[in-house]
């Protein structure tokens, strides 16, 4: 089937505002979500799901969160471990505190709790911009981490320093946490709640809010002569974006590890998230989902690729040669499209259109 | 017909019409001094501007012009003097209070949100008219909806008004300068303002543009009755277009009145061409 708009006319501005207005996108959505759900769960084995599905849709969480702030708001933010771990801790305390408190519940006031946080990190994007910024919230990543290491509270004064996630269903009988859950629970649980959060995500960026942000990135002066405070745009976009960081980091805890300790959320957490938006593009929802993928799905499939052409092939060459495509392939991208996937997404469907006719 | 001709004509049509009214006071601008340092910006600059007028700020480079639109739109902060808004006395305007009450402004270098679309910066320029809560847009639903949808209509009249519907899904980085200009009018009017405030709204222009721009202006000023106050430096477009000019020279003003008063005035033509000493 050809992509095509021709014919397609639009009668109201309602029509023309819908998240997918044209009837091939539409579809080809359905069909992905029917893919995901259904096809996924039943094709993949436990393997893939644990090792590539879940962890792609715990960083695709993340990535929509830093998007919101330095994709959309232009925050440049490196603090991203340190929320994400701030939602795993603060889950943790409630999940154990609270024992009989829904699970998603857990997750969702744990996201409050580091909206909060990144308020507070977020007050120097009043006076400072982009570099100087991301070194100030450098400041937020290692007394985060320090703090869930240093003080045994966090973990319930475990002798390690690690948490781990007690079982919990979403429905009865249903654990996505714990040792009873099954990954493709974990897997549809993390689809239906990655989409939900994504579309709210949506909903905010293309509505005031979203608008907001955007002027406060590209032209800061005269968002604020239009009436927009910035005061208040910075600190929504931290607020938002640490939301979903911090469900990420719970997720991540609680769902993808199982246990983890506040060494996981090390700054190198805040660079692979802080990586995948800019290949996935920046101010780019999609973005974030294809940025996610590339760099979880990409070297797995690269090594599984090399051992099915050679299983006689060392290990060692296998993650050395992994790392020399990965690297060049970020770099080809980039080179491409300094925009990112979701941009070079964009420019496709724009040719697609034309093709074979084009001017 | 040229250029000069057609631009006139249009303003012969226009001034003679009766219902272009000139009304009472709407902002006054007393003895206001802007200091950065030791440097005088403005020096006791008063003058006032009429409900409906095209009212044209002028003078050489460096003579405080765009100071003083930023001093009217709270941007800056007068170190003396005060503004009189609406029959309201205020020692200091601020960016939002001013965005509230109606006063908008375009910029002398183009200061558009270049990631968003023509239709997202318009949109944008209405921010204030739009009251949905937070959780009503995370769900898109209700009054966020109908928001969205009702000010999209508004939004596009004023695309429609300045002929700039085929860049609606554009992102504006990628418009041509006149066009953004245009763009940029199209977001400061999308807030109902009523004082429109235009640095330079036709630097850079060829002439087509400068007359396409002089014809948006008119049109806003003739159909929506918005006061406009502009800083031009083609005296051609200054003098066609303006009802009262005032001339600054060194953060001073220099003359005030009519086009025609303002151009016989001999300090103005020393300011601009120069004395022999």
């Amino acid at each position: 089937m050809l992509y095509r708009e021709a014919g397609q006319f639009k009668t109201s501005y309602a029509a023309d505002q819908a998240i997918f207005p044209i009837r091939q996108d539409q579809i080809a959505i359905g069909l992905m979500a029917a893919v995901a759900v259904l096809g996924v769960p039943a094709l993949a084995n436990e393997y893939f799901l644990e090792t590539i599905f879940v962890p792609f849709l715990v960083f695709a969480m993340a990535a929509l969160g830093l998007n919101i702030l330095t994709g959309y708001c232009g925050q440049l933010s490196l603090g991203t471990g340190g929320f994400m771990a701030c939602g795993a801790f603060f889950s943790y305390k409630l999940a154990t505190a609270f024992p009989e408190l829904h699970i998603v519940i857990v997750f969702l006031l744990a996201g409050l709790g580091t909206a909060g946080v990144g308020v507070l990190f977020g007050l120097p994007s009043l006076r400072i911009k982009g570099f100087y910024l991301a070194v100030a919230t450098l400041a937020a990543q290692f007394f985060l981490v320090w703090m869930f290491n240093k003080f045994g509270w966090w973990t319930n004064y475990s002798s390690s320093g690690v948490i781990s996630a007690p079982p919990r269903e979403v429905l009865p009988g249903l654990f996505i946490t714990g040792t009873e859950a099954g990954p493709v629970t974990k897997y549809l649980f993390l689809l239906v709640f990655v989409a939900l959060l994504a579309l709210v995500a949506k909903n905010l960026v293309r509505s005031r809010i979203g608008r907001t942000w955007m002027a406060i990135r590209d032209m800061d002066i005269a968002a604020e002569i239009i009436g927009i405070r910035p005061l208040w745009a910075k600190l929504s976009a931290f607020a938002v974006s640490s939301f979903y960081i911090g469900i990420a980091g719970a997720l991540w805890a609680f769902v993808y590890t199982g246990s983890v300790e506040a060494l996981a959320f090390e700054i190198n957490r805040s660079f692979q998230v802080l990586f995948m938006i800019i290949i996935g593009g920046l101010g780019s929802i999609l973005g974030s989902f294809l940025g996610a993928a590339f760099i979880v799905l990409l070297p797995i499939l690269l090594n599984n690729g090399m051992l099915a052409i050679d299983p006689t092939i060392s290990t060692a060459l296998v993650s050395h040669i992994e790392f020399m495509i990965f690297g060049a392939l970020i770099v080809f991208f980039l080179i491409v499209e300094p925009h990112g996937l979701a941009r070079l997404w964009q420019i496709a469907k724009e040719k697609l259109r034309l093709w074979p006719f084009p001017y | 017909m040229d250029a000069e001709t057609r631009t006139e004509a249009a303003v012969d049509a226009r001034r003679p019409g009766p219902a272009r009214a000139i009304g009472e006071v709407l902002l006054e601008v007393k003895d206001v001094t802007l200091r950065f340092g030791g440097v005088r910006a403005l020096s006791g600059v008063s003058f006032d501007i009429r409900r409906g007028e095209i009212r044209a700020i002028i003078g050489p480079n460096g003579a405080g012009k765009s100071s003083m639109l930023n001093v009217i739109n709270g941007f800056y902060q007068p170190q003396e003097g005060q503004i009189t808004f609406k029959g309201e006395v205020l020692q200091k305007m601020r960016p939002h209070f001013a965005a509230k009450n109606g006063i908008a402004r375009t910029f002398q270098n183009i200061a558009l949100f270049k990631g968003m679309s023509t239709l997202d910066n318009v949109m944008t320029g209405r921010m204030l008219k739009m009251h949905s809560t937070w959780f009503e847009q995370m769900l898109y639903m209700g009054r966020a909806k109908r928001e969205e949808i009702e000010h999209r209509r508004f939004c596009e009249e004023i695309i429609d008004f300045l002929e700039i519907q085929a860049h609606r899904h554009t992102p504006v980085g990628k418009l041509p300068y006149g066009l953004q200009k245009r763009v940029e009018l199209a977001r400061a009017l999308a807030a109902e303002p009523e004082i429109l405030l235009l640095d330079e709204p036709m630097a850079g222009m060829n002439v087509e543009e400068k007359e396409d721009m002089c014809r948006f202006i008119l049109d806003v000023n003739d159909e929506f009755g918005t006061t406009i106050a502009l800083i031009e430096h083609d005296m051609g477009v200054v003098m066609d277009i303006s009802d009262r000019v005032v001339v600054l020279d060194y953060g001073r003003k220099l003359a005030d009145g009519t086009p025609d008063a303002v151009r016989a005035n001999q300090d103005v033509i020393d300011a601009y061409l120069g004395v022999s000493h």
